[in-house]
Parts: C-alpha cells; structure tokens; sequence
C-alpha cells in the first residue's frame, strides 16, 4: 500500500532521513519506530505531501506522493505530530470543515461526522471549544479528522503522545480496531505500543532504517542472542563453573543474595543440568537458574545505540 | 471548488471568533462616522462654505489647506493603511506559529486554492468594513426619497467605491504575501504595514518633487491617495490605476502560493 523507495530528505546541509525504503502491505499495522529525531516526522510528512524529499521515490496505493499530491492526500488520514487544530472552533464544526475540505459533503457529510465522533468517543464534547479540551480529547479530535473521509490509509504521528495511561489504552484499542478496515502506519518512541498495536515495526535511527520486520521476527533475532542466570547463596569458584562443557565466558558478580552468574551465548541445554549438579555437589545453594532472553526493548536498544 | 468554498467559509467565519475583526470594524466606524458627520456640517452650510463633492471629504480629500482638513486626511489614510495589515496579518503567519498550516497543508487542496480562499475571506470581510458605509450614501448623494432621484453626480461615489475596493484588494494581497513569509503576526502586520506605506505616501511625502520627473511619475503611477485625488473622488475611472491595482493583486497571490510551495521543499 505505502512503498518507500531510497528516500532522502536533507534540511540544509542536514540530512533529517537517508535513504529510506521500506514497505507497509495494505491491511497492516506498521509501527515507525525510533529515538526522538530519528525521521519519523519528516518521513511522514513526505508521505503526506507536506513536505517534498530531495531524492527518492514514495508511492501510495501506487500513486506518487509528489506527481499526484492531492490524489494520494486524498486516500490519506493523516494525525500530525502535536495534533494542531483550530482553537476557536467547536468540534462538530471543525469535523465539519475538515469534511468540506476533503470533499464530503451532504448526508454522507452528516452520517461521518456522527460515526467518527461516536469512533473517538467525542459525543459528549462536540459542542465544546477545541480550545477548552484537554489534551486526550484534542487527540481523538485529530483521530476524528483523520477518519472522516474514510481514507484507506491512516497515518499517525504519535498519536498517543502526551496521554495518560488509561487514555494510551483505550487509544491503543482504537487503533487495533480501525486496523481491521484501514491501513495503518503509526510512528512512535515507546516500543511497547508497537508491541501491543502493530503487526511489523520499521526502526529507524539517524535517519536509516535499521530494522524492518514482522513483531514475530524481530522478537526472535532479539532473542537469539540468549544467556543463562545463575544465583547462588554462596561464593563460589568461577574456575570450576569454567570448565564444564558447554561454557565458554561468564561473567560474575556479587547481588544481595550472594553471588549472581551470566553465561552470555551458552548451550543452556547442556549447561544448566551440569551447573546445577556442580551446585549440588560442592554445596553453593541454587537459589535460581533460567534462561534470559533479550526483549524487543534490548534490541531497540542495542540498534539505535550502536550508530 | 466545493473545498475553496469550504475554507473560505471557514477562513470568512474566523473574523468573527477573534477580537481583531471587531477591533478593525470599531476603527473604521468610528473614523468614517467622523468623516461623514463634518461632510454632513460642510453639506448644510451656507454661504460661501460648503462642498462640491462631499466624497471627497468621505476620503480624507477635503481642504487640505485648512489643519482639520489636514487631520482629515492623515486619519482616514491612516486607517486605510492599518486595516489591511490587521486583517492578512493572522492568515497564514497564524496557522504556521500554531502548526495547523501542517494540517492544512495535507488536506486534498492545491495551495492555489488555499491563497485563493484566505484572500476572499479577507477580501470579504473588508467589503463587510464598507458595507455600512452605504448608510451615509442618500445624504452623499442628496437622494429625494419620493422620486429616487439623486441631487449630487453619483459618479464620484461609485468611483470612489470602485477604487477603495480595488486599492484595498492590492493592499490586503500585499499582506497575505507577507503572512505566509514568517510565522509572527506582529512581524507580519509590521512589515505589511512598512511596504503599503510606500504606496500611500510615495507620491504625497514631498511637495517639492517634480511630477515630470521620472521619479516623480513612478511616484504618482504607485500612490494611492493621489489617484483618489484627482481620478477616483471627482468621479474619473483611469484604466492605468485599475489595472495597477488588479496586476498588483494578482502579483501578491501568485508570490504567495509560490511561498506556500516552497515551505514544502525548505
């Protein structure tokens, strides 16, 4: 649906996004992951024709974001960064605006207005003066908006920045469930709200992507690099716990409890039954002995910190 | 053009939500109502006083050789100058300071569109400033309620109406211009106000320029007042000075949606 090809924009001698590509299949929820100044935005506001890229090509639902702007901001719902509205205005009004702006008019007008202002949870509010909202309510006035012409393609510049718990949840559910309709790209600084919304994430870092790939696979490429944890009540000799099969490195150090032992990339099949006979004959009292597998929050990590 | 008609709707309805679009109605009555109430003790005066146009006092054109005349004209030119400033001033500036420019920037619109219906929500509004000014117009013209028939040559009004809206629209595209270069509004007005004060004085700022000179006629071919002066408020239409005012206009609004266009590529 959205397909990014090597693109790059530079502010000036800055280069904000370097050559970029990625791809969102139509029907899924993609997470635009990165550090705050990463690109995300100025990606973005590419796609949406708010901003022109120096280089490189972006289509949606294969049309150019730049030979055909209006026909692409057409089929797109788009939640600017902050989500900026009309102070001034009331909600009903401003739905009312934004639908005249994107050519809904009439009964159909009335029956979206209604249907996204009962999406939002904004029916209590549309009287209101969007001045006079607090920020949760101004954001699903921005979500509102960007629903109104039903446009296939939803893009989403932290939409749940700026919430509170509650509100990031219930968000977050709206989200899941206008992804069943809509093709989503949310961008985002909180690695957890990928986890819990999207199907695939894309970090990006500096301006690079660094990572592109289903939930699934990033989670096992983080998971791959697994160690073993071993807590023992007593000191003990690093020597002996050397020497068993299986273990090349370890690295150990005192806790509160005693003395704690990491086994960074071990054969845990081979090496936890042994160290736990070890224990038990030399009498260093196993408190705990498990596997530890890198999150998707220690890749995210690790990849942004390595640039 | 449904969407132009749409914003413009919106941008329109804007004037009244905020207090700038009061604050500019309350000036402009209160110094044509001025204007009009000593044009009124000029008209029913007698003796040797009184006036052959009273459009010309209307416009601040009366005796400039007496000091009220004088106080005359630097008040009604003086608002002229300022209305247009504070009415463009917030258009574009406004929504870029706020970030809505972002939101309305992504809405399905050529950027045509967009500078097409904030200068007629703009425009529109200073006609709804003059509107009321038609109230003074049966005693400018000396209308005879039973036949209709006027007592005073209504040329020089419809002229004058003619270049006040013309002029206007060259000053308020002036001020859209300036509105979408930077993003403070004060910035804007000040500029806006600093460029049209070119076109109003020019001409008027020294009395010992020579006219022949082609300084002197660059001068006059830009000042407004002096096209009013000796064309519009005795009731002269001079194509030169219209077609100063549209080509103008026109060179503000195609500036302004380059501006908007090149924000994409900055």
């Amino acid at each position: 649906m959205i397909h990014v090809d090597k693109l790059t924009k530079y502010y000036g001698d800055y280069a904000a996004v370097r050559d970029v590509s990625f791809d969102v299949p139509a029907g899924k929820i993609v997470g635009f992951l990165g550090p705050n100044g990463a690109g995300k935005s100025t990606t973005m506001r590419v796609l949406t024709g708010y901003l022109t890229a120096t280089s490189g090509k972006a289509t949606i639902a294969g049309l150019d974001v730049f030979w055909d702007s209006v026909e692409v901001r057409r089929r797109i719902g788009y939640m600017a960064e902050n989500c900026p509205l009309y102070k001034e205005m009331r909600v009903n009004e401003y739905l009312k605006f934004r639908a005249g702006l994107k050519g809904v008019y009439g009964r159909l007008r009335r029956q979206r207005i209604d249907f996204v202002l009962e999406r939002c949870w904004l029916n209590d509010v549309r009287r209101q003066l969007i001045g006079t909202l607090s920020k949760g309510y101004r954001q699903r006035v921005g979500l509102a908006d960007a629903l109104l012409a039903s446009p296939p393609v939803l893009i989403l510049d932290e939409p749940t920045s700026g919430l509170d718990p509650t509100q990031i949840r219930s968000s977050r559910e709206l989200i899941r469930e206008l992804g069943q309709e809509h093709t989503i790209l949310l961008s985002t600084h909180i690695l957890s709200e990928v986890e819990m919304t999207c199907d695939s994430a894309i970090i990006i870092n500096r301006g690079r992507v660094v990572a592109a790939d289903s939930l699934e696979n990033l989670a096992r490429r983080a998971g791959e690099k697994e160690s073993l944890i071993a807590v023992f009540d007593h000191a003990i000799d690093p020597d002996l716990v050397l020497d068993l099969p299986g273990c090349d490195r370890v690295i150990s150090e005192q806790v509160a409890v005693g003395t704690r032992l990491r086994f960074p990339s071990p054969d845990v099949q081979t090496l936890a039954p042994r160290l736990a006979t070890l224990a038990g004959e030399k009498g260093w009292g196993l408190r705990e002995l498990r596997p530890e597998r890198p999150t998707l929050e220690d890749l995210f990590v690790e990849i942004t910190e390595q640039e | 053009m449904r969407s132009t008609m749409t914003l413009l709707r919106r941008e329109f309805g804007a004037y009244f939500l905020s207090p700038i679009g009061y604050v500019a109605l309350a000036i402009f009555l209160a110094v044509t109502g001025y204007l009009f109430s000593r044009t009124l003790v000029q008209l029913t005066a007698t003796g040797p006083l009184g006036i052959e146009y009273p459009m010309r006092q209307m416009l601040g054109l009366g005796d400039l050789t007496e000091i009220e005349g004088v106080i005359q004209f630097l008040l009604f030119w003086m608002v002229f100058l300022i209305i247009p400033p504070l009415l463009t001033m917030r258009l574009i500036a406004e929504e870029q300071s706020s970030g809505t420019l972002e939101v309305l920037l992504t809405a399905p619109l050529r950027d045509w569109q967009i500078v097409l219906s904030k200068f007629l929500a703009c425009f529109g509004f200073y006609v709804v400033l003059w509107l009321p000014t038609l109230f003074y117009l049966p005693v400018l013209l000396d209308l005879d309620w039973k036949t209709w028939q006027v007592g005073i040559d209504p040329w020089p009004v419809a002229a004058s109406y003619l270049g006040v809206l013309s002029a206007g629209a060259m000053f308020l595209a002036l001020g859209l211009f300036i509105s979408s270069l930077v993003r403070s509004q004060i910035v804007a007005a000040l500029i806006t106000l600093f460029l049209s004060l070119i076109f109003v004085v020019g001409g008027v700022w020294r009395a010992d320029l020579d006219s022949g000179s082609l300084l002197g006629k660059v001068l006059s071919y830009i000042t407004v007042p002096l096209h009013f002066e000796r064309n519009f408020s005795r009731g002269i239409v001079d194509t030169r000075q219209i077609v100063f005012y549209l080509s103008a206009t026109l060179l503000w609004l195609f500036l302004t949606v380059r501006s908007l266009e090149s924000r994409r590529w900055r």
